[in-house]
């Protein structure tokens, strides 16, 4: 399932513009990243994508169809997202918010049928959360919590998955943690990912496709390799950095100045 | 699960004898068997007053709270802000004024007063919601402003209330909460609407799951939550204002009743729509009861009884707010 960006304006109260002219595709099967300074309009862009705003002008095309044009319910059977900071109540455990992730194929008051059980089991299981199923979302730690909502997210049995800034507020093991589940439901359950990241060497260490923004305009474009040079960052971020290159690490950067 | 189970059974057992003791007492007393006997076959002069008088109340008095505690819970839900109340946000005052005002200038209209009453409610939920939103709805403004809105409607009313004695005898039923002199066209009229609302809030609880999250996580969930939001809050509306219509105005129920079923209940909507239903039948009940037998013959209103529990009850919850769940 690709995704298909066109001349997107938007601007969240009409005096100043939030995103001009951005334009982008979203490959099937791939991570895409979206880094930027803050402010740069990385999470307005996502939400741009997922409807929950509407653009002035412009288009997003879902394997060709009008993105406007799907039903909440029809869309929210295609696309995920992991929103930042979300809320539940405090005695929610884990496996009734995986539950909510089949609302989209709900209808009012029917009970769960068979197909609903598989997809929870399996989205427990893919976000690595079952163990802790019975637990309440207030007794989990930051990681588990944010797998617990991942979790949610895969049960809807979408294609396309969103995670705006992921990693925030997790401590660097749970981060890669967090960003190596990414990772294998990419590569073993064919998911496509779009997120949101801060930290550079993540983005280019997971990522597939690197778009780069600034004041709401996309300014790069990419393979890792391809995007992430000095020149684009010190333009981007105004921060010197040098990009080095080894056998252990691969390609990363490393800030030398402002 | 099986706490929840008893929490029912113990609230609905609770209820029973609440009703069969209600009945009962008072200025006249019948013994149950007498009762039962008398409503079946008829030919007992106090069982008939019992029916007359003492029966319509007691089922508007169960309605009534039914109504404004499962209007509390859909409030609470919809407005994601645990202090969100009909009688706290205003909806009570709105429509007990403009219920007021047409009664008193259009007498004849009587029976549609639900119908004005439900318009009050939702204007002041509509100036609520408008002069609260502000790019989302801030949990303390939407209070700050719903205490104002409360404020300005019930002082309409009150300043209507002293503008003359003529008034202020046909009126006063509207604005205070005596459920004496309920006949069962009362109950009807009550049953009918409040019927309705309750039947309606009992299917929002999974869209009422879905609220209580965020409007980004709801929306992602495909839940078209505009619309929703729009929907509960007009079933809210519709309880607030029938309980306001035929039972006047009583506070802190939309408050307590849901709170308090949160402890035993949990936060799943689905369960909680009808436990605080129950719950809220039963404090109101108890509360005309405890009112009109306390201090008999003199009668403590159904409203006063609950402001003077509801008060420092508000207290305590606040003060242990850390261990009740938020929403």
């Amino acid at each position: 399932m690709c995704m298909d960006i066109k001349a997107i304006t938007y601007s969240h109260d009409n005096r100043s513009t939030h995103l001009s002219d951005v334009s982008a595709y979203i490959q099937e099967g791939a991570i895409t990243t979206i880094i930027g300074p803050n402010g740069c309009g990385k999470s307005t862009l996502l939400g741009i994508m997922s409807q929950h705003y509407r653009p002035q002008s412009g288009r997003v095309l879902l394997d060709g169809k009008e993105l406007s044009l799907l039903k909440p319910r029809e869309l929210a059977q295609k696309l995920a997202v992991v929103h930042q900071q979300q809320e539940a109540p405090g005695d929610t455990t884990v496996e009734k918010l995986v539950r909510f992730g089949r609302m989209p194929y709900r209808r009012l008051w029917r009970t769960d049928n068979d197909e609903d059980e598989v997809a929870v089991e399996w989205a427990l299981h893919a976000a690595g959360i079952d163990h802790k199923r019975s637990s309440i979302l207030a007794h989990l730690s930051g990681g588990e919590r944010q797998r617990a909502w991942i979790a949610m997210a895969l049960a809807q049995r979408t294609q396309l998955l969103f995670l705006d800034e992921p990693t925030t507020y997790l401590d660097l093991y749970h981060q890669l943690e967090l960003l190596e589940l990414v990772r294998t439901l990419n590569r073993e359950s064919g998911l496509t990912i779009v997120m949101v990241l801060h930290d550079m060497n993540q983005a280019i260490r997971y990522s597939d496709h690197i778009i780069i923004m600034k004041e709401g305009r996309i300014v790069g474009e990419g393979t890792p390799k391809s995007v992430m040079t000095e020149e684009m960052i010190l333009n981007t971020y105004q921060v010197k950095v040098a990009v080095k290159s080894d056998a252990q690490s691969g390609l990363y950067m490393v800030p030398v100045g402002l | 699960m099986g706490k929840k189970i008893v929490s029912f059974g113990i609230l609905i057992a609770l209820l029973l004898v609440t009703i069969l003791y209600s009945a009962a007492t008072g200025s006249i007393k019948v013994g149950l068997i007498e009762l039962a006997q008398g409503l079946i076959w008829g030919g007992n002069e106090s069982v008939e007053v019992v029916r007359d008088l003492r029966l319509p109340r007691l089922f508007v008095a169960m309605l009534a709270g039914a109504a404004l505690a499962v209007s509390g819970v859909l409030l609470q839900a919809v407005m994601r802000n645990p202090l969100a109340d009909a009688g706290v946000i205003g909806i009570s005052s709105g429509a007990g004024l403009v219920s007021l005002l047409m009664v008193t200038i259009f007498p004849a209209l009587y029976f549609w007063m639900p119908l004005f009453s439900f318009l009050g409610g939702a204007l002041a939920c509509f100036l609520v919601y408008s002069l609260s939103w502000r790019s989302g709805l801030s949990p303390l403004r939407l209070i700050l402003v719903g205490v104002a809105v409360n404020a300005t409607f019930t002082g309409l009313g009150q300043s209507f209330n002293y503008r003359g004695s003529y008034a202020v005898t046909s009126v006063n039923q509207a604005i205070s909460s005596i459920f004496t002199l309920k006949t069962w066209s009362d109950v009807e009229i009550m049953a009918l609407y409040g019927g309705i609302g309750l039947v309606l809030a009992m299917l929002m609880g999974p869209w009422c799951n879905m609220l209580v999250l965020q409007d980004k996580t709801a929306k992602s969930l495909g839940i078209p939550v505009t619309k929703a939001r729009l929907i509960v809050s007009a079933i809210a509306v519709l309880l607030a204002s029938v309980a306001t219509a035929v039972g006047g105005l009583i506070a802190f129920v939309g408050l307590l009743v849901p709170h308090i079923a949160r402890l035993f209940i949990g936060s799943d909507q689905k369960l909680l729509l009808p436990f605080s239903a129950l719950g809220g039948a039963w404090l109101i009940l108890a509360a005309d009861t405890l009112g009109r037998t306390l201090l008999a013959p003199t009668e403590i209103p159904a409203s006063i009884v609950m402001t003077v529990i509801g008060g420092p009850f508000l207290i305590i919850m606040l003060r242990r707010s850390e261990r009740v769940h938020g929403h």
